[in-house]
């Protein structure tokens, strides 16, 4: 793995007009440009919070759309960096058939550019939150950068692993695409971690007598992360909003956890692609 | 006494004469086939238990061959006969299965024209495609500044075509493209070139520019190894042949020569059933 991460780092320069070209092709042919990459999540939102709160009456939380909008964000980077990594090595392979550089930059490039888009939709997040709507600035906002860390580890990790996956079976887009559908649902993105926490027919105002389940729940880093971003940037909601429960403070222990979780995947994602590179261009 | 024995107490200069531009050593590729189509994630999991019939085929059997600094070898041989495997493992696209392939450090920078244009992106620019091929070849940011107004000029010889670098390549026309590839690569400033009948492109003019530019080369002492099946190119660009036959080298010497037999053996009757030498 050394002597990869050597020659990964002899080709940065590659790595970085690799990930100028993604950004400059994406909305290269749209009159909106960037606007496109944070246009959807904001559509979503709004459809969420008008389901949620007009057509139902499931979610009394203040702000609502914000809660929903710190965990859209983080969800798109990864729903499309890792759509775009998996499709990234079939759409070089003329590339890599014919010229050697290392493989890893591609689906790289597909993740680094995605991150830089992550970046500025919190950019504009930020102008909006903090600028406008003057909200206060929290003491939690200290771990939003290890956050933003932990979730680019997740993110690299699992988009090296997909998109040496793909390359040997082409079904892994199609399961990608039906994964992210339903991850959206089980995600706490239109709902909060403590609505799953207190389920209200069991009992208001009490954890879940299941107690391993939320654990369980918890261990998805995502989720964790996905948590750990409204914790850290949003208020507190009052209890009537969540089943009567308290609302839970920063898992810090819980985020260490996830840190080693994301630096895992990331080692575990880099090793499978290392053992499989130079098998892409012989595929049978 | 030999030479290289003298070596330890002589000047690295001796030393760096001795060493082989390239050095190909008991090479053997072996690719691995599949009949079907692309493989499924379900037929995977069906065959867990068992596992799928494999073939293999080895295309290239013990391949010995040195090239010195300044050589320009042809490689010639019929479709199929590990030519292009051959330039492609020396490329560092493939991995040998056996064998080895040693480039000299100290003057080893390769440039693969196996294709021009490989990573082209219709929507880019001339110019940010120029960038983008540039370090996918391996130059620096600062070594393409300063061949920038280089690279232009060679590819198009008139304003009005160098005008179009800032306009998008599905603009181009395929030749344009084929140009501005074939510059990019030359003004690597590489030590070895490795050219996939891909020598000359363009109109006559920019073919005939493209053969002086590898008379530079080669008057600079740089090693070109290329394929090509056009016998006229290989009379007037190699220096030394190296003729493949079913993954074996069947011939290798003067230009001359071995083209002769070359041309020979492909007019007379039992070549055409390469399989069975296989």
């Amino acid at each position: 793995m050394r002597t990869d991460l050597a020659e990964l780092w002899r080709f940065r320069g590659l790595l970085w007009q690799l990930v100028r070209r993604d950004l400059k092709v994406r909305y290269k042919n749209s009159r909106l440009g960037f606007l496109w990459s944070i246009a959807p999540p904001l559509m979503q939102v709004a459809v969420i919070t008008f389901a949620f709160t007009r057509a139902t009456d499931f979610a009394r939380i203040p702000n609502y759309s914000a809660y929903v909008l710190v965990a859209m964000i983080p969800w798109t980077y990864f729903s499309t960096a890792i759509l775009d990594s998996s499709q990234s090595i079939l759409m070089m392979m003329g590339v890599i058939r014919k010229v050697y550089l290392p493989r890893e930059v591609i689906p790289l490039s597909a993740a680094i550019s995605n991150f830089i888009h992550f970046l500025m939709s919190w950019g504009v997040f930020f102008l909006y939150w903090y600028g406008f709507r003057r909200a206060p600035i929290l003491s939690t906002t200290i771990w939003f950068p290890y956050l933003i860390l932990c979730q680019f580890m997740l993110v690299t990790g699992i988009s090296l692993f997909v998109s040496a996956l793909n390359v040997f079976y082409e079904d892994v887009k199609y399961m990608i695409s039906i994964g992210m559908n339903l991850l959206l649902f089980v995600l706490p993105i239109m709902y909060l971690v403590e609505t799953v926490a207190y389920k209200s027919s069991i009992g208001k105002g009490k954890l879940s007598h299941q107690p391993w389940a939320i654990e369980l729940y918890m261990l998805n880093p995502l989720t964790a992360l996905i948590n750990g971003f409204r914790k850290s940037l949003l208020e507190a909601v009052p209890p009537s909003s969540i089943a009567g429960g308290e609302y839970l403070p920063l898992d810090v222990p819980s985020l260490i956890i996830t840190g080693f979780i994301a630096f895992g995947v990331l080692l575990g994602g880099y090793a499978y692609f290392n053992a499989r590179k130079w098998q892409f261009v012989e595929r049978p | 006494m030999s030479a290289r024995a003298r070596a330890p107490q002589g000047a690295p200069v001796a030393d760096s004469i001795a060493t082989p531009a390239i050095e190909v050593v008991d090479l053997h590729k072996t690719f691995q086939l599949q009949h079907r189509h692309a493989g499924t994630l379900k037929r995977a999991m069906l065959n867990v238990f068992r596992r799928p019939p494999r073939e293999f085929k080895e295309v290239l059997h013990g391949i010995d061959l040195r090239i010195e600094h300044g050589e320009s070898v042809a490689l010639v041989g019929r479709n199929g006969s590990g030519k292009s495997t051959l330039l492609s493992l020396v490329a560092r696209v493939y991995r040998p299965t056996s064998g080895a392939i040693r480039i000299d450090p100290n003057r080893g920078k390769i440039a693969p024209l196996l294709e021009l244009g490989a990573g082209f992106h219709p929507d880019l620019t001339g110019e940010e495609n120029l960038e983008l091929y540039g370090a996918i070849l391996g130059m620096t940011p600062r070594e393409l500044q300063s061949k920038f107004d280089s690279i232009v000029s060679f590819a198009f010889d008139s304003p009005d075509l160098a005008d179009k670098i800032d306009t998008p390549l599905r603009n181009y026309s395929d030749g344009m493209k084929m140009r501005l590839g074939f510059s990019i690569a030359v003004h690597l400033d590489p030590d070895i070139l490795l050219v996939d009948e891909v020598l000359a492109v363009g109109d006559e003019a920019f073919q005939q520019k493209c053969y002086r530019k590898i008379e530079e080369f080669q008057q600079a002492g740089k090693t070109i190894v290329f394929v090509s099946h056009d016998m006229h190119v290989v009379r007037r660009v190699a220096t030394r042949v190296v003729w493949l036959h079913s993954g074996r080298i069947r011939m290798d010497g003067p230009v001359e020569q071995v083209v002769e037999a070359y041309i020979d053996a492909a007019d007379s009757p039992g070549f055409e059933s390469p399989m069975a030498n296989s």
